[in-house]
């Protein structure tokens, strides 16, 4: 999974940024680095928007990565519990699509 | 601190009002709140206002307001700022004053939900999102994002889904005496851990309703018995997975920090509070994030009774989103509106002698915050 480092501090993100949120003079570098995680917290969503009715319920989680300091936001294919470990099974959309390991 | 004062408030009933269009509702807000101050000649007109455009059409509200009111070609303009939308224009109406450029604002804010489908409105509000984002391509949605936030809460705190269901009721208790709010018809407990779920942990009790309303303020640098003591505002994170700590929604901890610093005032001084409870989860973590509760313990006051009207630090005695509505662009001229009526001694949920109060208003996954302190003179 590729991944935003700042080039003078510890910032990490998922997302890349112009300046560097922390230190704000930092660059921030692309960097590849495992998809696998731990379920930091989710929730079941029941009512979704038009676009996601059809799969509703569905889990969001957000994942805590085990190789940064990077959380990141990803659907599930199970519902799923805090602290369970995950992986990337595949983008779809623009969208991490995560399974339950 | 600023020279501004309070000098009119006006406000419509919330709910849903399928005979009125958004531009009477922001009319008769608008024009309580002129009589209110005694009709002076107005500078400039603000108005909050978040959807109007996507679900009903209707842009130039400022304008709107300023012709039929009859007010002459003063400058006027829409705010924008999601659910924040309201207390960015009131605080856009304090900087024209502070600037010296304006001597009486009319601040006004309006929504009107109930006409459209929930698809509409759920698609609408998403808005608010950064849609550009492997976030929203997931399916995250407002109360999603309030849900996870719940989830790790409990996780980390002891918390349950009880004190969320507690925060609820408050505001629906306090919403049974204020005759201008959506919600009056009475609740349990076990009816609001019970209700449908809309996403984990969070019921329907738990968010915000669809509504229609507005409500309006006169502002001025002319004294009066109201002075607002400081504004101030900030952004934060407008993706989930930025959170530093997601028990955390820094532009509430910020905007209420540069407020207190403002106003000279810490959270301990304040006598009554209006925040922005758009779930009750919200509420929990707003009040720890304004400094009246320690981190991660803001549930223990909620089952305390600390924020009930009759508790130590009485938080959202109009009923509060959850239960006075979230007419989204009204949303923080409403807070003013009740904060003026208890400052003045009028207020449904009386807190006796209060002399400052706080209101704070969120817009986005946390994306802005406004925090106003005003004080009885």
């Amino acid at each position: 999974m590729k991944i935003f480092k700042c080039n003078s501090c510890d910032y990490v993100s998922v997302s890349s940024k112009y300046t560097c949120p922390q230190c704000r003079t930092g660059k921030l570098e692309a960097q590849e680095v495992s998809p696998i995680g731990t379920v930091f917290s989710f929730t079941d969503i029941h009512i979704a928007p038009a676009e996601f009715a059809d799969i509703a319920p569905y889990t969001i989680a957000l994942i805590q990565l085990d190789e940064a300091n990077v959380k990141v936001t990803a659907r599930m294919d199970d519902p799923v519990q805090i602290g369970d470990k995950a992986d990337l099974d595949k983008m779809e959309n623009g969208a991490y699509l995560y399974t339950k390991l | 601190m600023t020279n501004v004062y309070v000098h009119g408030i006006g406000m419509t009933q919330f709910g849903t009002f399928v005979d009125k269009s958004m531009k009477e509702l922001l009319l008769e807000a608008c024009i309580k709140a002129l009589e209110d101050a005694g009709n002076p000649k107005v500078d400039a007109v603000y108005v909050g206002n978040f959807m109007g455009g996507a679900i009903y059409n209707q842009e130039i509200l400022g304008a709107i307001v300023a012709n039929e009111l009859g007010l002459g070609f003063i400058p006027t303009a829409k705010v924008e700022g999601a659910c924040a939308s309201g207390g960015i224009a009131l605080r856009q109406g304090i900087m024209g004053i502070l600037s010296g450029e304006y001597e009486t604002v009319l601040v006004a804010g309006v929504e009107k939900m109930k006409h459209a489908s929930t698809s509409e409105v759920t698609q609408a509000i998403n808005a608010a999102m950064d849609n550009d984002s492997n976030e929203k391509q997931a399916g995250l949605t407002f109360p999603g994002f309030f849900g996870v936030l719940a989830n790790r809460y409990f996780y980390e705190t002891g918390a349950s889904k009880k004190h969320l269901a507690m925060v609820a009721l408050k505001n629906r208790e306090h919403a049974l005496n204020n005759p201008l709010a959506q919600f009056q018809k009475p609740a349990t407990l076990d009816e609001i851990m019970n209700a449908r779920i809309i996403t984990n942990p969070l019921g329907l009790f738990d968010c915000s309703p669809m509504t229609d309303g507005a409500a309006a303020l006169v502002i001025s640098k002319k004294k009066s018995g109201v002075h607002i003591r400081s504004s101030a505002q900030s952004s934060g994170p407008t993706q989930m997975q930025d959170a530093d700590d997601l028990l955390s929604i820094p532009a509430i901890r910020e905007s209420g920090r540069l407020a207190y610093e403002k106003a000279g005032v810490g959270p301990e001084d304040i006598d009554v509070v209006e925040i922005h409870d758009c779930f009750s989860m919200t509420e929990v973590l707003a009040i720890e994030e304004l400094g009246f509760f320690n981190k991660r313990e803001g549930w223990k006051a909620v089952e305390e009774g600390r924020t009930k009207s009759t508790g130590d630090k009485p938080v959202n005695t109009s009923g509060g989103l959850l239960s006075r509505g979230h007419p989204i662009g009204a949303t923080g001229i409403a807070q003013i509106y009740h904060l003026v009526r208890q400052l003045r001694g009028t207020a449904p949920n009386q807190v006796d002698g209060a002399r400052l109060a706080l209101a704070q208003n969120l817009g986005g996954t946390g994306s802005y915050s406004t925090v106003h302190i005003l004080e009885r003179v």
